[in-house]
């Protein structure tokens, strides 16, 4: 099995794409690592009433 | 049709009454004889509709204020103690096409601004803003002062304003905002420009009517940089009594505060409020001293203006209210990006140039609102509870209300769903 592009990528820098809660992006800065933060939040904050409400009226995609 | 498109296309028609509909000032009659529905012993109060023994004492005030200006009453306990006997009729101003900023009451005998959308045929209504006196019935105060300028704006300045008004065959509002574009007003807390530019319109107008105390009238509407603000609450409740004939429609058509809860309206539900407790300005106060203790909760209608996509929604357009309420440039792009987020138009009359030439969002979707997490803000004054202006600023329209629109609407939905499949 070659293992050689796994191994590249963790010889290379850390480039590290946080989805979510800001803290997980910021822990990593704090150690010296590159970090981009994507504002993302799940579909009506995952309330499971609100996201069956928006498949019937739409306004999800 | 599945109900997701009959959604799409109902929000799709009031994004289009939003952006095609064309309010133009008409005249100013008294309350009670252009508002329907309209008594002589109503009195409409800013917000949602609140229980009498929940309302705030700056509205407490005003209503007191108006009823003795009608002569139904002779002091302010007299006046609550008819109110408290049902004998006044407490009504939601937009509930009557009607709008009124911060603490203002409206009452029948008081001048109202009227506005017809030409385009579809509605009409809105709102006093006229009392200038730049802050003891006025607008912040919920009243005394005998108060009481001689209300008698001053019914008997002269509302005629007089209403002779100019109908002599000039009418004044576009929309051609205000244009004409007055890129001036630095976000047209909801700031507004200098285009009240200068409608004074523009109406003075030759006003040097022809028969007045006499002309001098006076022209005096007060030239010293007054918010006076445009209620034309255009009145414009925006002209356009948003046509939207709220659009059943399944997601889209925000009327929003206010009575101080204690804040509320929304969708096109599709019509009146029907949802509402829940109303969040504070915050901002900066206009005196050392007064802390967020002393405000009531979001107050006043005047936050129609937003509905139609002004004040914090197109807050790029007048960044200097941002360094007034304490906040900045980059805080007034993200406002308006927010709006845009959760927007289904765009007016096109009055592009910003800082912002690329770009119109301001209109036509705020609940689905949008709810289903990307991204809560637009509204610009506003807030008061004190003992009356008067507390200060100016912001406030994040609460997501709670989204929701519950949202279950309105849906219910909506599948009541018209089980009444097709009966057939």
């Amino acid at each position: 099995m070659n293992c050689d592009k796994i191994l590249d990528l963790f010889r290379s820098e850390l480039v590290t794409v946080n989805v979510g809660p800001r803290l997980f992006a910021t822990a990593l800065e704090k150690q010296g690592y590159a970090a981009i933060q994507v504002d993302w939040k799940p579909a009506a904050g995952g309330d499971a009433e609100m996201i069956e409400i928006l498949e019937l009226l739409g306004g999800l995609d | 049709m599945t109900i997701q498109q009959r959604v799409d296309a109902a929000n799709q028609k009031v994004a289009q009454m939003l952006t095609q509909g064309r309010p133009v000032w008409v005249d100013v009659q008294p309350a009670g004889q252009v508002i329907p529905g309209m008594t002589s012993h109503t009195i409409l109060v800013p917000g949602p509709p609140i229980e009498i023994g929940r309302i705030t004492p700056p509205i407490r005030t005003s209503v007191c204020g108006a009823v003795i200006h009608e002569g139904l009453a002779q002091t302010p306990a007299q006046a609550w103690e008819m109110v408290e006997r049902g004998e006044i009729l407490i009504r939601s101003s937009q509930d009557y096409g009607a709008a009124n900023a911060a603490c203002m009451v409206t009452s029948a005998s008081m001048p109202v601004i009227v506005v017809e959308d030409k385009t579809y045929g509605g009409r809105g209504y709102a006093p006229l803003h009392p200038g730049p006196n802050p003891k006025c019935l607008r912040w919920g105060l009243y005394d005998e002062e108060v009481e001689q300028d209300l008698r001053w704006f019914r008997d002269v300045y509302g005629p007089a304003l209403g002779q100019a008004v109908r002599l000039a065959g009418g004044i576009d509002v929309i051609t205000v905002l244009a004409k007055t574009a890129g001036m630095g007003d976000e047209n909801h807390n700031r507004q200098p420009a285009a009240s200068m530019y409608l004074a523009l319109q109406l003075i030759p107008w006003l040097l022809q009517i028969q007045s006499p105390k002309k001098d006076r009238v022209i005096t007060h509407l030239a010293a007054n940089d918010r006076f445009f603000l209620h034309v255009m609450m009145a414009g925006v409740e002209s356009i948003t009594q046509s939207c709220k004939q659009v059943p399944l429609s997601t889209v925000m058509v009327g929003m206010g505060g009575n101080g204690v809860e804040f509320g929304i309206q969708m096109a599709g539900t019509g009146n029907r409020w949802y509402t829940t407790q109303a969040p504070k300005i915050q901002g900066t106060f206009l005196k050392a001293g007064i802390t967020e203790a002393d405000i009531v909760g979001y107050l006043g209608d005047s936050c129609v203006t937003e509905v139609y996509g002004l004040g914090g929604m197109s807050a790029i357009a007048g960044p200097a209210y941002m360094r007034l309420t304490g906040s900045d440039y980059a805080e007034a792009r993200s406002r308006t990006q927010k709006a845009r987020t959760v927007s289904l138009a765009e007016h096109t009359f009055a592009p910003v140039p800082w912002e690329n030439y770009a119109g301001f969002p209109v036509g705020v979707d609940a689905r949008k609102v709810v289903g990307c997490n991204v809560l637009p803000i509204s610009h506003g004054g807030s008061a004190l509870r003992a009356g008067g202006q507390a200060g100016a600023g912001a406030a994040e329209l609460p997501l709670e209300c989204f929701k519950e629109a949202l279950r309105g609407i849906a219910a909506q939905a599948r009541r018209i769903q089980a009444e097709e499949e009966a057939k």
